[in-house]
């Protein structure tokens, strides 16, 4: 007989907190996000049973759909997903509803108003709500001001806002949405979510980390030489050029994804583990960090811009003949760059980050490099000692490997690296929920843990403000370096490791 | 235990009052202050060992009615005194009977109902009523209603009303001809839970009566007749009333290691060979070792073919595996000096899986709540085989503790692990 597909013995033992009545509001429905993330990890929740009898989603957005409409609109874009599950589905559609709303026209705000109180009494949410701004960045502050001048923000405990990235285009912007935001309603009201935080393997590390008493002692500057986080995509830009060509690299995925992996790296150990105490430690560490050189950031950064490449029966072309694409674009779609964070933990210790489209492999890791032995006693088969690594696969293959030397067989006495496995695949043979999964279930929970705070966001501005002042002013300074698709990036990314006699991992 | 912070001493008003007295507090007293939008919970609390200990001055008071360390010792002392096993646990309701016969007339002062343990308060809860029978016939029923707000340490502000306390109190026929007070107490628009935090045995007719459908049940299917409990267990299940029992989430512990050996893909064959499964429990109680099989069975698709009772106590039976073949089961107690306060808490679990025809993919998962456990179901020759071994300590946490987390992570529906396993558990009973 086969080996069992699922763990017989796991299903159902998830234990998960009860996520309380509630309405989910989302803005923008009739939007990408709604039916490719949002729908899909509700109605994942649902099959967990994790979502309340007493539950609704409502759909707003300017389209005059019907409560059906919208029904049928989200299970032919979830066909694929439902086809096995249709009674599921059906169930769960029960649970959908859609308004015709303008959030420009104040007036409309009433008509939400009213809805809700219908949908109170029909699902029995008691006026417990959660609104999802799944909108474009400029609808950010009528929708919350429209909440807010209409009451819907009242209570705290009964009503919350999510919002999504990007969350301002730079510090200035940044602290005015956080302090129009916070004018509607109060910061633990606020949920600014960060999809990468929702993976399993993000929050792996915390665990990883304060679970264990074996990293702790070695994860600072004493035993820790450098440390390299990377998040290599091998798509182009898609059908996003509109939004890519304003945001670029820096903004789309260092300033939010790849800072909070640094954090949650960096951090110090929290007195407990609670939202604040989390995020506090996530502030600290993120108001500590700095550009390598931040009289001369062109020193520590590199920005990159993908060409042609692919092979000749899938030939792939370059951004600058992105449909939508200025052909003289200077938007980044790589960058590599150099960081510290002036603590007494990682002192001198540098940080290097990268992100890039049109990689040689989509991969998102993390990697520790430890100090080399002080003396090295054996041959080394490669010629030197290779440092010890902790590498945490964040995306895909989720694990973490760990590098050592070991002898290798035979007479002799000369050592070897091996690596060490722990793979997320081996070792629960189950995929893990997608990030919104998680974060959607938190955010109904009320519980702010997984979400990005006023002062992070600030924080994680202002680090890349001089880069993004350069962009904006002299960007000479910071030339685009081509690169062929499909490779890692501009040969220029490797020179500012090789400055300081490092190497990128290739993954 | 903290004790419950109230924002007015606990008020002594008559039955017919109390609706419009606490309707009157939120609407004019703490009209600021709607209440925790959370749920409800009704407590049957008679904490008959401990008013009998009391009674018999062999525990200081007050009577409090949750679990504390000096009732404990009290208890073991007990059973010392009355020569009973050791394996007696604490909460064995046969200690009830014992004291029942001593002499004694020491009047304790009794605060149930407004001492609330702080796990369950810091969860909020919109309103509690505790109903407290006392010893004796001779109580009216007295009725006492108070505001309360959770402590800054609990989760609450410490500042605005969060929930109120209702206690009703009286010998048991008092209550009971009182009990039309309760309905118009339990706000439609919350969850109610009605914790039975007593014997399965007694006052059967009052625990149908109050819980209606609409409430969510808290049982503990260690207290009580084996038989009583997994028919009851049954019986509500069937009805489609949402049941949750303590003695099942005990086992959570158990369930999880179990199934966390199996996580990895290849190993996951070796459920299809099982050939043996023996599990030890403390004491004589076998319900949850029962649930235990109960859950293994199910999820592995067994069935039961035969069961026999050997010796007066060790439970054995025979499944056929879903893939053919047949297995044993082993349910044995043994009798361990200082057992947990819970009855027949499981204390060892030993799983065989032999493929027929490849010896070396035996395996033998050996789950135990100390090494020693281990040790003993090593023997035997099992260490021919790939051995996995893992040590469960058995949580020592209170019913009160027990509680709070149910009523923090469950969705108030019965399990259906449970609804799976209950009714099997019964069939391996009955023999």
């Amino acid at each position: 007989m086969n080996t069992p597909i699922t763990n017989p013995l796991r299903i159902g033992l998830r234990q998960e907190k009860v996520i309380p009545p509630q309405c989910l509001v989302i803005f923008g429905a009739s939007g990408d996000l709604t039916h490719r993330k949002l729908v899909p990890a509700l109605f994942e929740l649902f099959k967990q049973r994790r979502l309340p009898r007493e539950f609704a989603v409502l759909g707003c957005a300017r389209r005059p759909w019907s409560d059906e409409e919208f029904r049928q609109k989200m299970s032919i874009s979830l066909q694929k997903q439902i086809k096995d599950e249709k009674d599921s589905w059906d169930e769960f559609s029960k649970y959908l509803f859609y308004e015709s709303i303008d959030l420009n026209q104040s007036s409309q705000i009433e008509k939400l108003r009213t809805r809700l109180e219908n949908i109170d009494k029909l699902q029995a949410t008691h006026s417990n709500r959660t609104f999802y701004l799944s909108v474009a960045p400029e609808f950010y502050g009528n929708a919350c001001r429209a909440l807010s001048s209409s009451g819907l923000l009242n209570d705290p405990k009964r009503s919350r806002v999510v919002i999504e990235k990007p969350f301002g285009r730079d510090y200035t912007s940044a602290q005015s949405l956080n302090r129009l935001v916070q004018s509607c309603g109060q910061e633990n009201q606020i949920f600014r979510i960060d999809h990468y935080l929702g993976k399993e393997t993000v929050q792996n590390i915390l665990v990883l980390r304060f679970a264990n008493t074996i990293f702790e002692p070695i994860w600072n500057r004493n035993y820790i030489s450098n440390v390299q986080i990377t998040a290599a995509e091998t798509v182009g830009i898609e059908e996003r050029s509109g939004y890519y060509e304003s945001s670029g690299a820096i903004r789309d995925m260092v300033q939010n994804h790849l800072t909070q992996m640094l954090a949650i790296t960096a951090m110090e150990p929290p007195g407990h583990f609670d939202p604040e105490s989390i995020r506090n430690e996530k502030a600290k560490v993120l108001k500590a960090t700095t550009l390598a050189d931040e009289l001369e950031p062109w020193r520590c950064c590199v920005r990159g811009q993908y060409g042609k490449g692919g092979t000749n029966s899938s030939p792939l072309v370059s951004y600058k003949e992105e449909v939508g694409v200025d052909p003289n674009s200077t938007t980044e779609t790589y960058v590599a760059m150099k960081l510290f964070i002036n603590n007494w933990r990682w002192q001198g210790v540098p940080f290097y980050v990268r992100t890039g489209k049109r990689l040689a492999k989509r991969r998102s890791e993390i990697v520790l490099t430890f100090r080399e032995a002080p003396v090295h006693l054996f041959e080394t088969t490669g010629g030197r000692p290779t440092s010890n690594q902790l590498i945490l696969r964040i995306q895909p293959d989720e694990g973490a490997e760990f590098r050592f030397e070991v002898k290798s067989p035979g007479s002799g006495m000369s050592s070897r690296p091996v690596d060490m496995e722990f793979s997320y695949d081996q070792s629960f043979g189950e995929p893990s929920d997608e990030g919104y999964v998680r974060l959607l279930a938190d955010a109904m929970l009320g519980d702010p843990t997984l979400f990005t705070r006023s002062d992070e966001v600030e924080a994680a501005w202002r680090l890349y403000t001089p880069l993004l002042e350069i962009i904006a002013d002299t960007p000479w300074q910071l030339p685009i370096h081509p690169y062929e698709s499909r490779t890692w990036g501009p040969a220029a990314a490797d020179d500012l490791l090789a400055r300081d006699n490092l190497l990128w991992r290739r993954p | 235990m903290s004790p419950q912070l109230t924002l007015q001493t606990p008020l002594r008003l008559p039955p017919v009052e109390v609706k419009s007295y606490l309707e009157q507090l939120w609407e004019n007293d703490h009209s600021d202050s709607p209440g925790a939008n959370t749920f409800c919970l009704l407590i049957w609390q008679p904490a008959w060992v401990e008013q009998q200990l009391a009674r018999t001055a062999r525990l200081s008071g007050p009577i409090i009615g949750t679990q504390r360390e000096e009732l404990i010792q009290a208890i073991r002392k007990v059973i010392l005194e009355e020569d009973l096993p050791h394996c007696t646990s604490a909460l064995d309701p046969k200690i009830c009977n014992i004291l029942e016969k001593y002499q004694g007339s020491e009047n304790a002062q009794d605060l149930r109902g407004q001492h609330v343990d702080s796990a369950i308060s810091a969860l909020q809860p919109r309103r509690l009523i505790t109903l407290a029978p006392t010893l004796g016939n001779d109580h009216d029923l007295e009725t006492l209603v108070a505001a309360y707000c959770p402590l800054p340490e609990e989760g609450g502000e410490g500042e605005s009303a969060c929930g109120d306390v209702v206690v009703l109190k009286g010998d048991v026929n008092s209550l009971n001809k009182n009990l039309n007070i309760l309905e118009p107490l339990l706000p439609s628009e919350l969850p109610s839970w009605l914790w039975w935090d007593g014997s399965l045995d007694e006052a059967t007719d009052l625990l149908n009566q109050l819980s209606t459908t609409k409430m969510r049940l808290i049982v503990d299917s260690a207290l009580g007749d084996p038989s009583n409990c997994l028919n009851l267990l049954n019986a509500k299940i069937n009805s489609g009333q949402a049941v949750n029992d303590l003695n099942w989430l005990r086992l959570r512990t158990w369930r999880e290691t179990l199934a966390m050996v199996f996580d990895p893909p290849n190993r996951r064959n070796a459920l299809n060979n099982v050939v043996q499964l023996d599990i030890d429990i403390e004491g004589e109680h076998p319900v949850q070792g029962l649930l235990l099989a109960s859950w293994i069975a199910d999820r592995l698709g067994w069935i039961l073919k035969d069961r026999q009772l050997h010796e007066g106590k060790i439970i054995k039976a025979i499944f056929e595996r879903a893939t053919g073949g047949n297995l044993h089961l082993n349910l044995m107690p043994l009798p361990l000096g200082n057992p947990s306060i819970h009855p027949g808490q499981i204390v060892g679990l030993r799983l065989i899986c032999d493929p027929e025809g490849s010896p070396n993919e035996s395996l033998c998962v050996i789950l135990g709540a100390q090494t020693g456990e281990c040790m003993r179901l090593e023997a035997g020759g099992m260490a021919r085989m790939e051995l996995l071994e893992e040590v469960v300590p058995n949580q020592s946490t209170s019913t009160e503790m027990d509680v709070a987390r149910l009523l923090s992570s469950s969705r108030g529906r019965t399990s259906p692990l449970l609804e799976a396993a209950a009714p099997i558990a019964s069939k391996l009973l009955a023999c």
